[in-house]
């Protein structure tokens, strides 16, 4: 094999290489990118069209993540991750801005300093979210799902069953005014125990 | 927190806050922290209720109502994979686009995902999710097996997800779970698309295809070679490829040669049909596979051998098991300078069976309950390191015995593998005490007889491994307060010894490999910890092995195809 053809094929290891490291980075922390950029839209909707873009920009980019030590690739790379996301999402809400609620620039930024600090506990948040679900009585965990449900809402909810909106609403709060808490102590009660 | 703004943020989530409101929330936002962090909390708090929801059926929401309630659109909502594919897409497309041609593997990264539950299925309540892996072949056997460098690389008995295998030497014998069996010489470059076809970019091989798995395709340079029955030979490389059919027949399909068939001794060149087709030579037989490999385990084996009388002379030693040396009896001999007291004895109905050498070594399967090697190491430690070849089957109990300690006293080591793959160390620190701590993994305050910290690492291990040896190590060193753990020589979690956690009179007594002794309960019941696997080299050192040493006795018992 001639150099021309060898320095090609490592050009193209190289490339392979850092390509299989993007995509584990992503495919590892993809949730919890994710996780942030719907913290900073006021709905759901976008969050899968920003964090498209959010990915396209990071593999683009990602000739310039270069983090300080290995071991700490992982949280840097979130890190890294959502400051490319926290501009996808303002660029994505400019083009939107007429015909939907969104949140204002100075909003998304005080949101994003903060968010970012709960990214990183993510599965242990989820974990403590189940735990607080199983303390609720059958009915309530039903309700509270039920209404997170995909394509579900209140106000549907209320329409099949014949009650009131208000009355259905309050208690739906009121329900997940107690998980809050009880997430909340949890994370907080936990000590570093293994 | 006010009340009134706590409802407005559930209203801005729900999506039913008006315009007025949600200025205000966005005001209430700039000027607090308090409010940001409520916010961002019951956002998080919301999404994870929706994935759960998406998770499993909901039933009856409002069952006191009476009232029908429709059932969420849970059947083809699968939230993970749901979600990576946009992401996945995404990133595919941009390869594509930037480094077209490049084959990209990320179906190569395994992962268990739980299955949705079965669509359409009236069953109520908790159903348990069924565990599925991605793949389509395995790596039976190879031998001399080089991986191309920068590629992925599998061992013996790893699950093949579709893409791409690349290796530069070697030979290596793939299973396809349609029965299919293919033995290809390196330099190879293969594509595994499914279980019933793969593409030949470059590569000798030989096909083998059971009546199972007629119909299943070799697609290379120039046609589509669907084999009929029984075994063909194919040569791709150098711009030709050619095909021979050693015993029965092939069909050719696309191409020149779209519908032709092949029949037994009968030759074709795929590519150049100008040029005249010859026989394709050389190519390793199973039968010879299997000879080269037995060579190569033999001397591999015996490589070991030498390594671990070296070993044995070792004094930090406090005790050495190299069973996958035959033993005699129900003997497990200490290999050490500290003789035969501390030998090992089989109790119940430890299984003999081949070791990480293949059938000319030997490893105890410890997974019937009763299965247990015991052994009495008295003395006083100042530090310890466990260090153990095995091959974990399945992690099917809550804990997964290694080498633990009888009752669970002061000083004394519990080494074992919880079910979702962590390894955990612990040593015994003060038995009187009673402890209640949060537990973050239960995710419940747990009472702890004992005081005593268990170190876990990451997952190491899941289904996909089942069947494979891995190498792994934990270091108790109370002076440099540290514990670290490792897997195949490379460390994977370093903790510090904290004050209260701290004890450097390290003793281990009675103890047992593969399972948990507890002679002093009160009740009948034990708890099951048997290994569903099976070990067969053990060390234990009475000081800190640092990592070079770890890495270094990994290389050096390290088995075939590794």
């Amino acid at each position: 094999m001639n150099d021309d053809v060898e320095a090609v094929r490592q050009r193209r290891d190289e490339r392979e290489n850092r390509y299989n490291e993007f995509v584990g980075l992503l495919a590892r922390h993809d949730q919890s990118i994710r996780r942030f950029i719907r913290s900073l839209l006021p709905s759901r909707e976008g969050v899968d069209d920003v964090m498209q873009e959010t990915a396209l920009e990071c593999w683009k980019k990602y000739d310039s993540f270069q983090p300080g030590h290995p071991d700490d690739a992982t949280d840097e790379f979130i890190r890294w991750a959502c400051v490319i996301a926290r501009y996808k999402v303002l660029s994505w809400q400019r083009d939107r801005q007429r015909d939907r609620l969104v949140f204002r620039e100075s909003v998304v930024s005080k949101l994003a300093d903060e968010a970012i600090g709960h990214v990183q506990h993510r599965e242990r948040q989820r974990q403590a979210v189940e735990a607080c679900l199983d303390s609720l009585q059958v009915d309530d965990r039903r309700l509270v799902l039920s209404v997170h449900a995909p394509g579900q809402s209140v106000a549907r909810l209320a329409a099949e069953t014949g009650q009131q909106v208000r009355r259905l609403y309050s208690r739906v709060n009121a329900l997940r005014k107690r998980l809050l808490d009880c997430v909340q102590q949890r994370l907080a009660g936990e000590v570093a125990h293994g | 927190m006010d009340d009134s703004i706590r409802k407005l943020i559930f209203t801005a989530i729900d999506g039913t806050i008006s315009p007025e409101d949600f200025e205000r929330l966005q005001d209430a936002i700039e000027r607090s922290e308090e409010v940001r962090d409520e916010y961002l909390r019951a956002v998080s708090l919301c999404e994870d209720l929706a994935e759960i929801a998406g998770d499993q059926p909901v039933t009856d929401a409002l069952s006191e109502t009476q009232s029908p309630v429709r059932r969420p659109t849970s059947r083809n909502f699968r939230p993970d994979l749901f979600r990576l594919n946009p992401v996945h897409l995404a990133v595919a497309f941009m390869l594509l686009v930037t480094v077209g041609g490049v084959a990209y593997w990320f179906g190569q990264r395994h992962s268990v995902v739980p299955a949705s539950p079965v669509a359409g299925s009236e069953s109520r309540g908790e159903v348990p999710r069924e565990a599925v892996i991605a793949g389509h072949a395995t790596l039976r056997r190879s031998v001399d097996l080089k991986w191309s460098e920068g590629t992925t690389t599998w061992r013996e008995g790893d699950v093949l997800p579709d893409g791409m295998l690349n290796f530069d030497e070697g030979v290596a014998e793939f299973d396809f779970f349609c029965g299919a069996t293919l033995i290809v010489e390196g330099p190879a470059s293969l594509n595994i698309e499914s279980d019933w076809s793969v593409q030949v970019i470059e590569g000798r091989l030989r096909a083998n295809v059971p009546p199972a798995a007629r119909g299943f395709v070799v697609r290379a340079p120039g046609a589509d070679i669907v084999d009929l029955g029984t075994e063909f030979a194919l040569e791709v490389g150098d711009g030709d490829a050619r095909v021979e059919v050693l015993d029965g027949e092939v069909e050719l399909r696309g191409g020149e040669h779209d519908g032709q068939l092949l029949r037994t001794g009968e030759k074709q060149s795929l590519t150049d049909s100008g040029r005249p087709p010859q026989a394709i030579e050389g190519l390793s037989t199973i039968g010879e596979l299997l000879r080269r490999r037995d060579d190569a385990e033999a001397e591999r084996l015996s490589q070991w051998k030498v390594f671990a009388e070296h070993l044995a002379r070792d004094r930090r030693l406090i005790a050495y098991y190299p069973m996958a040396l035959a033993s005699e009896g129900r003997i497990v001999r200490n290999a050490a300078g500290t003789g035969a007291e501390r030998n090992g004895h089989i109790v119940g109905p430890v299984q003999q069976v081949p070791g990480r050498f293949g059938t000319a070594s030997t490893g105890f399967d410890f997974e019937r309950p009763g299965a247990r090697v015991r052994t009495r190491i008295d003395g006083e430690f100042e530090a310890f390191t466990f260090v153990c070849w095995v091959r974990i089957d399945s992690l099917e109990h809550r804990y997964n015995a290694l080498l633990m300690g009888d009752g669970y006293e002061n000083g004394e080591p519990h080494w074992q593998i919880r079910d979702d793959g962590r390894l955990m160390f612990s040593v015994m620190v003060d038995d009187s005490k009673e402890v209640r701590h949060f537990s973050r993994l239960e995710q419940r305050v747990v009472t702890d007889a004992g005081l005593h910290r268990v170190y876990y690492t990451e997952p190491f291990w899941d289904i996909t491994q089942s069947g494979q040896w891995f190498h792994l190590a934990a270091v108790y060193d109370p002076e440099g307060r540290t514990v670290a753990q490792y897997v195949n020589g490379r460390e994977i979690s370093r903790h510090e010894i904290a004050d209260r956690f701290h004890t450097s009179t390290l003793r281990i007594g009675p103890a047992e490999i593969g399972n948990w002794g507890q002679p002093f309960r009160k009740t009948p019941e034990f708890a099951v910890r048997n290994l569903n696997g099976t070990i067969d080299e053990l060390a234990i050192f009475g000081t800190p092995l640092d990592a070079d040493e770890i890495a270094s006795l990994y290389n050096e018992g390290r088995p075939l195809g590794y």
